[in-house]
């Protein structure tokens, strides 16, 4: 800051020492110069800010930022992609790509059309049936610019674009046909994430199939998949790796498990090593993992294709762990056989994918099973095994930081 | 049998010389500086424990840490005993560390041994008594100069300040300290040598006849003062010596204190007692990169947040959470060093968040120094009477060390002695050549 003082400072230096008052009168020139045309700037900025202007300028500013951080989430696993295959600024039609996959590793990949999407429609029909292995046929929606990252029961994983899983016969899926990303020495496929929008958040999470969590900086997870290693989540023999989902710190975690027993709380509670959250029963496993972000409620959906709906104030924040959770099943509905197959924090723009026990894959638009209550029958057998829940993508990029796509 | 070399181990800058009877060979121990027969004193120890001095330091420590990545976790370090009349308890203490620090900067190493209080310090794992440091660094130093002379470096002579503290015991200490580092950094015995001394020795090179002479030797770190008879080898007579710890880096600081605070929220931030500590730390070289951690981050943001002078404090984070402390002080101590040719200079760096811009003449800085002016007046004065030599008595007055360019410590020796007495000797080498003399001597 310039003080009247520093300015008589100036002044008997010049009294004192004549010779020096040309450099003085030079550098304060120059520094006029230079802020004169700082001021400048600064006032056509200010103009552009009240004119809303700037404010467009940013948006796009951002949602340019957010692709090159995709690219170079891509990089980062190792993949070249030249230029031409994704051109840098140019608004791109986004497709949804569902993921079919199993313990195996092995994957089957459908590009459908968003605008052509159709509620309850059947997607494709799963000719096979389900492998060996005790985790369930998984289902994955996802854009077609996203990285993914394939997680092994090891600990171990490999990243690619989803680009790079071939694309399978679009009625007709088929496991022989299936792109596999083969798994090692008594290895299985535990979950494969989309990862290129990591970055956004600050904090991963880590589920074990028997509800134990720890939690890491994206930043670290980052330089561990470099490594191609995140480590398996597991402390006790009997479990084994389930997923991770991404956080900020005061967003709230929630696990779900297979016989509807919940578990609630803020991120920056849970634990950074491995530590059981909620104490599951023994035939008991999770089955979704999920933030609720701005989402107004959550949708439950039943091996028996019931839609069970809360509103997200429903939740409630466990105050330790190792608890029992929050139970969403009465205890006669669960003596009954009811079990949860996936979960998710829904709005009105959410759909869902279903993989009925016959094969069938038929998509919803969520809002109509939460008015009905249940998927409509006949379309294909009662049974579902699997349920993933996702948001129509739009043309142009625009960054969410609701997890809308959620693993069930 | 080894070669036996001189070494000035500075406070800013350290040196190496041989000679053999004929000529003084001062060694470009430091290729990559400007000047490459003075190496920057500087340390700078990686996470792996690979050691780099002089400019070398500097580019990596530039490298690996401006604008770096950090991430502080809460460390364990012990633990505190509480007994009180009618209780006891243990308390833990923890400490934050970044994980992702690359290396351990050191400046100013010569200045610790002045310090009664500092014994050495910890890098990553390791500790480093202050006699480990100084001998990573003259190992760092002979290992580079017996690369240039090819041979193998036996016997040296150190210089020393006439006084390392006012406190004989604490004197003797600090000497016994750079002994002790000396020979862990290799080398088979080890001399000192007074540094006025040995500017003495080398200015006597240039006498025709014997003379009366003062030897102004005003480094980064001390001033130290001789007064002796020279020009005759076989008699040569010390009447006084003197020293007082005030040099280069004191001015420094007292730039740092009376011009760059304001630009830090000095002045605008009135009762925020941890921003106000945070503002007052900067002067203070050693302690300004230890206050990286997140509370002091937390206290910063919080107060920008509530608008206590945001430009500002944003200002000071970036100096602190950027690492540019080691670009901050050279800054500095670039715009003092302009002001010994000429009559302004501008303090100025701009970085993220942050814009210094001071003019700042030949005047505000003597203005800023006045009381160390008088104190290094009131000792040379006191160093002339101990003497017994009138003004008029001592026939040159020979400056050397970086500090005695400033021009009002020149008009200072020239009001006193005369200015056709005041004669520049090499400014950074003198000290360095005259101890490579003393050590051939002592061969």
């Amino acid at each position: 800051m310039i003080s009247q003082d520093k300015i008589d400072e100036w002044i008997r230096e010049v009294q004192e020492r004549p010779a020096s008052a040309e450099l003085i009168i030079r550098y304060i020139a120059n520094r006029l110069s230079e802020l004169s045309s700082r001021a400048d700037e600064l006032a056509a900025d200010n103009i552009e800010l009240l004119s809303g202007r700037k404010v467009e300028e940013y948006e796009n500013r951002i949602a340019s930022l957010e692709y090159q951080l995709e690219l170079l989430k891509r990089q980062f696993g190792g993949e070249v992609i030249l230029p031409s295959e994704v051109p840098a600024l140019k608004p791109m039609v986004e497709t949804i790509n569902l993921l079919v996959y199993n313990p195996l590793g092995q994957v089957l990949r459908l590009e459908i059309d968003p605008t052509s999407l159709v509620s309850g429609e059947t997607l494709a029909v799963l000719n096979a049936q389900a492998p060996p292995g005790d985790t369930p046929i998984n289902l994955l929606v996802t854009g077609s610019r996203e990285e993914l990252l394939f997680i092994f029961d090891s600990g171990r994983t490999v990243a690619m674009p989803v680009s790079q899983v071939p694309l399978s016969n679009k009625v007709d899926l088929d496991w022989t046909q299936a792109f596999i990303q083969e798994p090692q020495v008594k290895e299985e496929l535990a979950a494969i994430q989309p990862i290129a929008k990591m970055t956004l958040y600050e904090t991963c999470l880590q589920a074990s199939r028997r509800g134990f969590v720890k939690k890491m900086k994206t930043s670290f997870l980052a330089s561990h998949i470099t490594e191609n290693y995140i480590g398996s989540g597991v402390k006790v023999r009997a479990d084994k790796t389930w997923g991770i989902t991404f956080a900020n710190k005061d967003d709230a975690y929630s696990l779900v498990s297979q016989e509807g027993y919940i578990f609630s709380m803020q991120v920056e509670r849970l634990p950074v090593a491995i530590d059981e959250v909620i104490r599951l029963g023994i035939t008991d496993h999770i089955v979704s993992a999920f933030i609720v972000g701005q989402k107004p409620s959550i949708l439950f959906i039943t091996q028996n294709g019931k839609a069970v709906h809360r509103d997200a104030s429903w939740l409630e924040a466990a105050t330790s762990f190792k608890t029992k959770g929050q139970a969403l099943l009465s205890r006669e509905r669960r003596e009954g056989g009811t079990r949860i197959v996936g979960a998710a924090p829904v709005d009105d723009e959410a759909w869902g994918v279903f993989l009925h026990g016959d094969g069938a894959i038929t998509s919803y638009q969520l809002r109509e099973l939460i008015s009905s209550g249940s998927i409509p029958s006949g379309k294909s057998s009662g049974v579902v095994l699997s349920f993933w829940c996702f948001t129509r993508p739009e043309a142009t990029p625009k960054p969410n930081r609701d997890r809308s796509d959620q693993r069930s | 049998m080894g070669v036996n070399v001189g070494i000035d181990f500075g406070t800013s800058n350290s040196g190496v010389a041989i000679y053999q009877g004929e000529q003084i060979q001062i060694l470009p121990i430091d290729t990559k500086n400007i000047v490459p027969e003075v190496v920057k004193t500087i340390l700078y120890i990686t996470r792996d424990y690979r050691t780099f001095i002089g400019q070398e330091a500097v580019e990596l420590y530039y490298k690996q840490n401006i604008n770096r990545q950090r991430h502080f976790v809460k460390k364990w370090t012990g633990e505190i005993d509480y007994h009180g009349a009618d209780m006891h308890y243990v308390r833990d203490v923890y400490v934050y560390i970044d994980e992702l620090q690359p290396g351990r900067l050191m400046q100013f190493i010569k200045t610790a041994l002045r310090s009664e209080k500092y014994t050495g310090t910890q890098v990553f794992d390791r500790f480093y008594s202050l006699s480990d440091i100084i001998s990573t660094y003259l190992e760092a130093l002979k290992q580079r100069a017996e690369a240039l002379i090819k041979d193998e470096i036996s016997h040296v002579t150190l210089g020393r300040p006439v006084k390392f503290s006012q406190n004989p015991e604490l004197d003797q200490k600090a000497q016994d300290t750079l002994q002790q580092a000396a020979l862990e950094a290799g080398f088979k015995r080890v001399e000192f040598e007074l540094e006025p001394i040995a500017a003495a020795l080398y200015y006597e090179r240039s006498l025709s006849k014997p003379q009366n002479v003062l030897i102004f030797d005003f480094g980064g770190g001390t001033l130290d003062l001789t007064i002796m008879r020279l020009g005759d080898p076989h008699d040569r007579r010390v009447y006084a010596s003197g020293g007082i710890g005030i040099a280069g880096s004191d001015f420094d600081r007292a730039i740092i204190q009376n011009r760059m605070l304001s630009h830090f929220g000095k002045g605008q931030v009135q009762h925020d007692p941890e921003i106000l500590n945070l503002i007052n730390t900067i002067p203070d070289w050693a302690a300004l990169p230890e206050l990286s951690t997140p509370l002091a981050r937390g206290a910063l943001q919080r107060a920008i947040q509530a608008r206590e002078a945001p430009v500002r404090l944003k200002a000071l984070e970036s100096l602190i959470f950027n690492d540019l402390a080691f670009s901050f002080y050279n800054m500095v101590e670039t715009t003092k060093i302009t002001l010994s040719t000429q009559g302004a200079a501008i303090a100025e760096m701009k970085e993220k968040d942050l814009d210094i811009w001071e003019l700042y003449t030949r005047l505000q800085f003597e203005k800023d120094i006045l009381e160390q002016r008088q104190q290094i007046e009131k000792v040379l004065l006191d160093t002339l009477s101990a003497s017994g030599l009138e003004p008029a008595q001592i026939d040159a007055v020979v400056k050397t060390g970086g500090s005695s360019n400033i021009p009002v410590f020149i008009e200072m020796l020239a009001r006193i002695f005369g200015s056709e007495k005041v004669k520049s000797s090499d400014v950074f080498n003198s000290v360095t050549a005259g101890l490579a003399i003393r050590a051939y001597q002592s061969a």
